[in-house]
């Protein structure tokens, strides 16, 4: 089964996508008649995000362009802040949800 | 972004001559294999699903018998391409609704420091536009003969 983080994450990266969309459009010539189409996707995954998990999201990302940030060697790379090493396997292994101390993002942890 | 620095991407493992697939899912799979055997990839199903989200909104299929499948994703933390050619050629919802025979895939994380992506994806379109350089590429049957035509030798 699918863990709430890699569905957090497909979530984040439509919600880039969407962004970048105009910018593809305009400066190299791709189609992007299927926006509806992909919100519409987008928001068919938010429906299989736990609620807890979607608002901490959406409370972010009024303050960041990237709620979720990539973790490598015990970091944040949204804020460089070293991550408690208690963190440890579960983090890693997507078991639940966990936010920078530091930053307040919430973290993936890419390796 | 040059030529040269667009070159410097290219890996031979991540030039697939002859691709085998027969449909646009299986052959953006076929793409993206060589970066899971290279461990570079945290979830597979991350990225393909990414990547076809990528082609609800538009197919990259620009036409004239290529696809630039690309997508950010967390699934990666560097930028990779892959290029591959399919002689049979393939539907891939083209805007020109024609097969295609040459694909480069772009996969980059969101947080690409050296925001290299969007270069890279206009750089490849450049490279593409130019009808002599397009069937140059994709006649390629080695890597080395790939790397100097997109170096513009």
């Amino acid at each position: 089964m699918r863990s709430q983080m890699e569905l957090l994450v497909l979530y984040q990266d439509i919600d880039l996508m969407l962004l970048e969309a105009e910018e593809e459009e305009k400066q190299m010539g791709f189609g992007t008649e299927g926006r509806e189409k992909l919100q519409k996707a987008r928001n068919d995954i938010a429906k299989s995000i736990e609620v807890r998990f979607l608002r901490t999201y959406q409370r972010l990302h009024t303050r960041y362009k990237r709620p979720i940030s990539p973790v490598q060697n015990d970091v944040c790379l949204g804020c460089f802040a070293k991550l408690p090493t208690s963190y440890g396997e579960r983090g890693r292994n997507d078991q639940g949800m966990f936010t920078c101390e530091q930053c307040g993002r919430i973290l993936y942890w890419i390796e | 972004m040059n030529s040269s620095d667009l070159a410097r991407l290219f890996r031979p493992t991540f030039f697939l001559p002859a691709l085998k697939s027969k449909d646009k899912e299986k052959i953006i799979e076929e793409l993206v294999q060589p970066l899971i055997d290279s461990g570079l990839v945290k979830s597979k199903r991350l990225v393909i699903d990414t990547l076809g989200k990528r082609e609800t909104l538009g197919s990259t299929g620009i036409g004239k018998g290529v696809a630039i499948p690309h997508c950010r994703t967390m699934a990666v933390s560097d930028v990779h391409v892959v290029a591959g050619i399919t002689q049979a050629g393939i539907d891939f919802n083209a805007v020109d609704g024609k097969k295609v025979n040459l694909l480069f895939l772009i996969v980059a994380p969101p947080h690409d420091s050296s925001n290299l992506y969007l270069p890279i994806l206009g750089k490849i379109v450049e490279i593409v536009r130019d009808t002599k350089m397009r069937k140059a590429l994709t006649q390629a049957e080695t890597f080395e003969t790939f790397i100097q035509i997109i170096r513009g030798e």
